[in-house]
């Protein structure tokens, strides 16, 4: 437990944005996880999968040398 | 399928071009010098006792001509490329990019001065002048703001997932690059970096891991979730991954630097965070690349016939293997061993030849069928590069490993009385052989970059020749 003790007080400014912004992405990170997760959006998310495919035979490959 | 409804998009592929054929003779070159570094540290007479040809002017001038000259270049052909098709739009700026493609080029002309001159920072995979610092900075931001507003002008609903990768990798370098590159000017060459002792340390780790990180690995995984299912001709095999993929690598990789700091005067606790993030990265890198891999489920036989999915589907093995490598060194009783020792060369390796190489390899054969419109000059020949290529990669990274392992057990072991087995200079003798298999290998791998430099040449001219009469169909 001494090897997680922290000085609170001795907390500078640069201390604290750094935790802030720590437990920020933490929390992002569980939300990307819960929006990726949740069965509801497994659909819409995997329609995407052939979205390179459907580039293919109707626009111009070629830009201005066709 | 609303892009596949609008009507024909004339894209803007004449610098998308430029790029491709750029970083295919960057390639060659970059792997070049590779090669002569690499016969210098096996045989030293080959320094001629020249300072302008020696190891330590030539070795970033290696690295930057890979990474950021042959890197570079694929990141962005393959960038506006990807972003207009998957878009169905134009370039935002067809003129920004050609700023983009000239600025970038003579960042590397100017790198090719500078650093056999001597003039460096003397920070690792950021050894260029402030000068060439700041121009870095402004033809990056021409890309960025290029990619990004053809992303904001596209036809299409969603962003696909490779865009994703492109952007996050472009936020993260323009940060990465401009924090740890300030410094105070003295004269036009010499600077002084704001930093000092271990924050300087932190800072240079923080960029070094990173740009592998978002642009080795995050940049070339853009590369891979457009062209392993247009190749394969299959959707990604899990889309919500994918998405995954990406948000984990980004929030997760920041943290990692530290790891390259073990038993160093930063507090110790900063290694073991990089160094339990770097184990927990090991999940979504794992992730991806299975899903990479999966996304050829039901057309593995076309591995037989296709040598540019072979391509791409060894360098998803290669990132696999790197991604375990990486994480396993991090631990420091592991690194206590392999730090130092040239470990660290074979794994660097193995994610530069085995992953970003040969992604980018097989997104350049790609590209260059579909934007000159024909077939590959000689198929056969592509097959040639595959083979050379893997065994190329295969002799250098096998020979690093084990001269790792070789070096640091050597400098750790002590006799009886406790006093050292033995002497530096010894361990230096007994690399010889391994010095010598990595140059091999090393030279086998440029073999192939000027076996598709020129195939691919021979493939634009004979696109060149049967324009006039009619275009060759493209089959991929």
């Amino acid at each position: 437990m001494e090897y997680l003790h922290t000085d609170w007080g001795a907390m500078s400014r640069n201390d604290w944005i750094g935790v802030t912004l720590t437990v920020l992405a933490f929390v992002a990170m569980i939300a990307i996880y819960a929006l990726v997760f949740n069965p509801r959006n497994k659909e819409a998310l995997n329609s995407q999968g052939d979205m390179a495919l459907r580039d293919e035979g109707e626009h111009n490959n070629f830009g201005g040398r066709k | 399928m609303e892009a596949t409804q609008a009507a024909p998009v004339k894209y803007d592929m004449d610098v998308v071009r430029w790029f491709t054929i750029a970083s295919v003779i960057y390639g060659v070159v970059g792997t070049l010098i590779g090669v002569i570094i690499a016969f210098q540290l096996a045989f030293p007479v080959l320094n001629f006792d020249n300072p302008y040809l020696s190891f330590g002017r030539l070795r970033p001038l290696h690295t930057n001509a890979v990474i950021f000259a042959f890197g570079g270049c694929t990141l962005m052909a393959t960038g506006f490329y990807i972003v207009q098709r998957t878009g169905a739009t134009r370039l935002w700026s067809n003129g920004l990019a050609w700023f983009t493609f000239w600025g970038w080029n003579l960042i590397i002309v100017l790198a090719v001065i500078t650093l056999p001159l001597g003039l460096t920072q003397g920070k690792e995979y950021a050894e260029l002048i402030w000068p060439i610092d700041i121009l870095i900075a402004v033809v990056w931001l021409s890309f960025g703001l290029n990619h990004i507003m053809t992303t904001a002008i596209r036809k299409t609903s969603h962003i696909y997932v490779s865009n994703w990768f492109t952007m996050g990798m472009i936020v993260m370098i323009t940060y990465l690059h401009v924090v740890n590159s300030l410094a105070l000017p003295v004269s036009l060459t010499e600077s002084f970096s704001i930093y000092s002792g271990v924050q300087d340390a932190m800072i240079q780790w923080w960029w070094g891991h990173n740009a592998v990180g978002f642009y080795l690995t995050g940049g070339f995984l853009g590369i891979m979730y457009y062209f392993v299912p247009k190749q394969a001709q299959r959707p990604v095999y899990s889309y919500r991954l994918s998405v995954l993929h990406f948000w984990t690598l980004t929030f997760g990789y920041v943290w990692l630097g530290a790891h390259h700091l073990q038993y160093t005067a930063l507090p110790d606790w900063t290694g073991s965070l990089g160094a339990a993030v770097s184990l927990a990265m090991i999940i979504p890198s794992w992730g991806g690349a299975m899903n990479g891999m999966m996304t050829l489920s039901g057309a593995w036989d076309k591995l037989r016939t296709d040598y540019i999915l072979r391509f791409l589907v060894t360098s998803l093995a290669f990132y696999a293997m790197s991604t375990f490598d990486g994480p396993v060194m991090s631990i420091k009783t592991v690194n206590a061993l392999s730090h130092y020792t040239d470990w660290t060369v074979g794994h660097v390796h193995a994610g530069a030849l085995g992953w970003m190489a040969m992604v980018s390899f097989g997104a350049l054969y790609h590209l260059v069928k579909k934007l000159w419109n024909t077939e590959m000059y000689s198929d056969s020949l592509v097959n040639v590069h595959f083979w050379v290529a893997l065994v190329g990669a295969v002799i250098y990274v096998v020979a690093m490993w084990v001269s790792g392992i070789m070096q640091g057990l050597m400098w750790r072991d002590y006799d009886e009385y406790g006093t050292l087995t033995y002497s530096f200079v010894e361990s230096v003798s007994a690399m010889h052989p391994y010095y010598v298999m990595r140059a091999v290998g090393g030279a086998l791998f440029n073999l192939g970059t000027v076996i598709m430099l020129y195939n691919v040449v021979m493939t634009v001219r004979q696109s060149s020749a049967t324009r006039g009469v009619g275009v060759v169909p493209a089959k991929a």
